[in-house]
């Protein structure tokens, strides 16, 4: 793996995409903190994001011929790509688990999540509650919806760029972030 | 009120920002799971299931692929087998219609059943017909 130390991204997916692992360990070591970021954005729990992680490099390994020579963007930017793809799709297969939704937010933390809403929790425990409850919350989004608002609220995405990591159009975007926003308000407005 | 809905839809956008945020993991979680242990060890073992996986479907799909080249071909057989099938089901071309209901009737074509019928009994074509007058006969006596 050493040999591949001073070698640029294109230099080691040309020798992944020939087979040669330890380039693909090389690449792993120099990205897998940026999967994490982004993955990091849409799921809270440590086990979420070490599968995005470990979906997202599965899926770059195997699309590795496709990016060399032809794409014109850095592996970088290519490998977020993929990355933002692998959260929708866990996106998606979480809103088809029922025991994802809010259930039992409904139940019994109306009043919690209110109270939460109002303040602005600084300790720990409660930032813990407070992520446990915008994760039930969130989950009544659909995942395009999900998607949308994070890249552009928590990433600070321009329109432009959710296009081209979703490659979606840009009026589809548009169009998305402002239903987005128009169903989080209703969410919200529930609470207060 | 455009005012007051206006405000309104700001705080709560601000709001639905905060809940973004605040579903997002910890920096600590996230750097617990970027460097987890083993995790290109799950990687590597991820690929390689991939790849029998793309092996069994690719051997499906290379059957399918034969397969369908196979489909034209007895299509083909099928459609000539059809054609044969009506062809030879059609009346002969030659003699005519009254011809063939004749034939139908006295079976002159195919004499084999009768044949076999008086040779078993020993009589000759000669003495059936006899036989038919003479009963013929008495039936009018009567």
């Amino acid at each position: 793996m050493d040999s591949f130390a001073e070698s640029t991204d294109d230099v080691l997916v040309a020798a992944a995409a020939t087979g040669d692992e330890s380039a693909f360990e090389q690449l792993f070591e120099r990205h897998r903190r940026q999967v994490a970021r982004i993955a990091s954005r849409f799921f809270a729990q440590r086990e979420q994001i070490e599968e995005i992680i470990q979906d997202s490099f599965t899926k770059a390994y195997f699309a590795l011929k496709t990016y060399h020579g032809t794409h014109a963007a850095s592996f970088k930017a290519w490998l977020a790509q993929i990355t933002v793809n692998c959260c929708y799709d866990h996106l998606r297969r979480a809103r088809r688990r029922p025991e994802q939704g809010m259930d039992d937010l409904e139940d019994g933390g109306t009043q919690e999540f209110a109270a939460w809403l109002r303040s602005h929790p600084a300790d720990v425990e409660t930032r813990l509650i407070s992520r446990d409850l915008a994760t039930k919350l969130l989950s009544r989004l659909s995942a395009e919806d999900r998607l949308v608002l994070t890249l552009l609220d928590v990433e600070g995405f321009s329109v432009a760029e959710i296009a081209e990591v979703t490659n979606w159009s840009i009026s589809k975007v548009k169009v998305r972030a402002h239903r987005a926003r128009a169903h989080l308000r209703r969410v919200l407005q529930r609470y207060l | 009120m455009f005012k007051k809905n206006r405000q309104r839809n700001e705080e709560l956008d601000r709001l639905g920002k905060t809940v973004l945020r605040f579903a997002a993991a910890s920096e600590e979680d996230t750097e617990a799971a970027a460097s987890s242990p083993f995790l290109f060890t799950r990687v590597r073992a991820a690929i390689a299931a991939e790849q029998r996986l793309q092996e069994e479907s690719g051997s499906w799909l290379s059957m399918i692929l034969v397969a369908r080249r196979a489909v034209p071909a007895m299509a083909l057989v099928a459609t000539l087998a059809a054609i044969l099938t009506v062809w030879s089901a059609r009346p002969a071309v030659n003699g005519t219609q009254a011809q063939a209901d004749e034939e139908g009737l006295f079976s002159l074509l195919d004499p084999g059943v009768e044949q076999t019928v008086l040779a078993s009994r020993g009589l000759s074509r000669d003495d059936v017909f006899n036989i038919v007058v003479d009963r013929n006969y008495e039936v009018k006596g009567k």
